[in-house]
């Protein structure tokens, strides 16, 4: 029965790729952009979860990585504080991937233009070590590092998932959707939670006499 | 004027303003792509007889012209004016998905929002140039719009928008305008000086030149000869709600008059005092108006006189730009949520602590529609005619209107709040406070009091590149 079980797992995993594939050339999706919304908790305590493959993912490439983060960290988190929006940020070193995962108030491309211009020089030292990295200096090309960045930047599934699709006429189809959304986005952040919606970091700072 | 950059190489527009009391603005599509052509080239050949010459930025050493013109290009007219692919797909992203895709960013939603625009600005793909026509008076304007749309038929006519200025520099809802404008590295010297904030740099304007922010540089879209010396204008037609504003500042002054923090805010007989004089009433209205904007509607800033608009010694036009906020943390005399300061903090602390001069733009509009006149009122549409203008639209223009104009994220205390002229305010929610003392006054309940109408994000090319532009060939209807 175990064996039957395994060739059925196996079969199921070789028709569900054949589709997938299939699927990508019949019903391809775009991934779609991010909105803006005029709503304060919309605005405020943004996500960015930043995944960037190593070019050696090896033990020494991986080495190498933890070393380079160690060596500027203090420059990190200063230029971090100097950000001014920034609730939280770390490095993390996943699966061979140099991980950023950061809370941060404003929009997404005013975070990373400030990032340029507080921390520019250290990211263009970390970026060295990343697969198929942006143009550097990022001070000469911003635009570029800001793209690449959001390229890197994992998908955020909203909580509706319809408001994914809202092209999509056929309820059906949501899951087939869904599916290429994940085969052309394999990094997702499914879910987030604030203790305190709606509250910058500058107004935490403030209230708790941190300074601002 | 001293400095690396060819004056004569970039539009009039930009590094200075006209002070012309008339436009029009002529909203165009183009029918024509090599009659388009045609025009910038002729428009740029240094000959008026065949049609009027696009105004550059060479100094007129004593002898200004009557009219001035100058042009932007949207991208779909660079398209159709036949610009490659490659090089459209180098133009910034913002620039690319147009003003109107940009809505929610910049805070154009509800009555502002882009599906309530004018006819002309609706369909974002026929809007493809629009050339503005400064003059000294209305009709040397129209003569020399009539001029450039007689040469060739090159251009359909979407619109045509004329502004007039008013008496004194004011515009709609009564305050002096145009008062602050940045001083450039190279451009103006001491001797025009108005304040001691820093220089900026010409790359806050230009492409292809040193940004206020060290090291950074905003990429130029290719070819160089495209896109360096150009500069992003973001054009809007701002309608503005003259008679709520006026009621408001009466609702406001009333409610102020009732309680104790009124005598506070207004010492009673302080406006006996004030040139000229007036009730206590009237004088609360221009308190409230002030406390909005941050200066008083004569243009006297609120930093240097927070009691009275008429202070002694008088505040001469090069004094009604020299001051700061770091004396004035708390915004007891302009409060932090004003539309001045927030627009500009100069030296106050920010949340964003690099960001102080970095979102500085140039300004230059004039108003549209009759002037309000509160013992005549006539029901008419009425606004501004504005250019923004800088070197990144998502850097300054849109960064200023996302970040501080309707999120209040450079002070805490402000973070959730909308500038209460500007912003994007919605009655049940909006909200302005300031402190008086130990007191605290906050005003509610008040809308959207500028409506956007219409607008679309311009590139203004250099005179080189306008000369590149004419080179090409293709575009709508191909052709060379």
């Amino acid at each position: 029965m175990k064996i039957l079980a395994k060739i059925w797992g196996f079969l199921k995993r070789v028709v569900e790729r054949v589709l997938v594939a299939f699927w990508r050339i019949a019903a391809p999706i775009k991934t779609p952009e991010p909105g803006y919304s005029t709503s304060l908790p919309d605005n405020l305590q943004m996500h960015m979860n930043l995944v960037m493959p190593l070019a050696d993912r090896t033990a020494v490439g991986q080495a190498r990585a933890v070393q380079a983060v160690a060596a500027n960290i203090d420059e990190l988190f200063t230029g971090l504080s100097n950000v001014g929006t920034v609730h939280f940020a770390r490095f993390d070193l996943i699966n061979g991937n140099l991980c950023m995962f950061s809370v941060f108030d404003g929009d997404f491309r005013a975070y990373i233009r400030d990032f340029i211009m507080v921390f520019g020089s250290v990211f263009d030292s970390l970026l060295g070590l990343v697969e198929d990295p942006p143009p550097s200096p990022c001070t000469k090309h911003p635009e570029a590092f800001i793209d690449w960045i959001h390229r890197h930047d994992s998908f955020q599934i909203p909580r509706d998932l319809t408001s994914l699709f809202p092209e999509e006429k056929n309820i059906k189809n949501l899951s087939r959707d869904l599916v290429l959304l994940l085969d052309q986005n394999p990094h997702v952040q499914i879910g987030r939670y604030s203790g305190y919606p709606g509250v910058s970091v500058a107004q935490i700072r403030d209230k708790t006499g941190l300074g601002w | 004027m001293s400095s690396d950059l060819d004056f004569a190489d970039i539009q009039g527009n930009i590094l200075r303003g006209y002070g012309k009391d008339y436009v029009r603005h002529l909203v165009l599509s183009v029918d024509k792509s090599a009659a388009a052509r045609r025009w910038l080239f002729d428009a740029t050949s240094g000959d008026d007889s065949i049609t009027p010459q696009i105004t550059t930025g060479a100094p007129w050493n004593g002898d200004k012209p009557s009219t001035c013109v100058n042009v932007g290009i949207t991208h779909a007219g660079l398209a159709a004016l036949g610009v490659p692919a490659a090089s459209l797909d180098s133009f910034p992203h913002e620039f690319v998905a147009g003003m109107a895709a940009r809505n929610k960013l910049i805070g154009d939603t509800g009555p502002s929002d882009p599906s309530s625009w004018k006819a002309e600005w609706r369909h974002v793909e026929r809007v493809h140039l629009v050339i503005s026509v400064h003059g000294d008076k209305p009709e040397y304007c129209a003569s020399v719009a009539d001029r450039i749309l007689a040469a060739g038929r090159a251009f359909r006519v979407l619109a045509a928008l004329d502004g007039a200025g008013f008496e004194g520099g004011k515009v709609h809802f009564g305050y002096r305008d145009s008062i602050s404008q940045p001083q450039f590295h190279g451009v103006h010297g001491p001797d025009t000086r108005r304040d001691d904030q820093p220089y900026a740099e010409l790359g806050a304007m230009l492409l292809g030149h040193r940004t206020p922010i060290e090291n950074l540089y905003w990429e130029v879209p290719v070819p160089n000869v495209l896109g360096k010396n150009g500069s992003f204008n973001a054009f809007r037609v701002l309608e503005q709600q003259v008679e709520e504003f006026e009621e408001f500042l009466t609702s406001c002054a009333d409610e102020l008059l009732a309680k104790p923090v009124g005598e506070e805010l207004l010492p009673p007989g302080i406006e006996k005092e004030w040139d000229p004089p007036m009730t206590r009433r009237e004088a609360m209205r221009e308190m409230v108006a002030a406390k909005m904007l941050g200066r008083w509607r004569n243009g006297v800033p609120l930093e240097l006189s927070p009691n009275t608009p008429s202070p002694k010694p008088r505040i001469g036009d090069k004094g009604l730009n020299d001051f700061g906020y770091s004396h004035d943390p708390d915004g007891q005399r302009c409060p932090i949520g004003s539309h001045l300061r927030r627009s500009n903090p100069r030296d106050a602390k920010t949340v964003q602590r690099s960001t102080n001069h970095a979102r500085r733009i140039i300004r230059r509009g004039i108003p549209y529609g009759p002037q309000y006149n509160p013992k005549k009122p006539v029901k008419a549409e009425r606004g501004l005619l504005g250019s923004f203008m800088c070197a990144s639209l998502t850097g300054q223009f849109e960064a200023l209107l996302y970040d501080w104009t309707n999120l209040g994220l450079q002070d805490p205390r402000i973070t959730g709040s909308n500038d209460p002229i500007l912003g994007n305010n919605d009655p049940l929610f909006s909200r302005m406070s300031f402190p008086v003392g130990d007191d605290v006054v906050t005003f509610r309940g008040f809308p959207h009091f500028v409506h956007t109408r219409g607008g679309a994000y311009l590139f203004q090319p250099s005179i080189s590149a306008i000369r590149h532009l004419a080179s090409l060939s293709g575009g709508k209807d191909g052709g060379s």
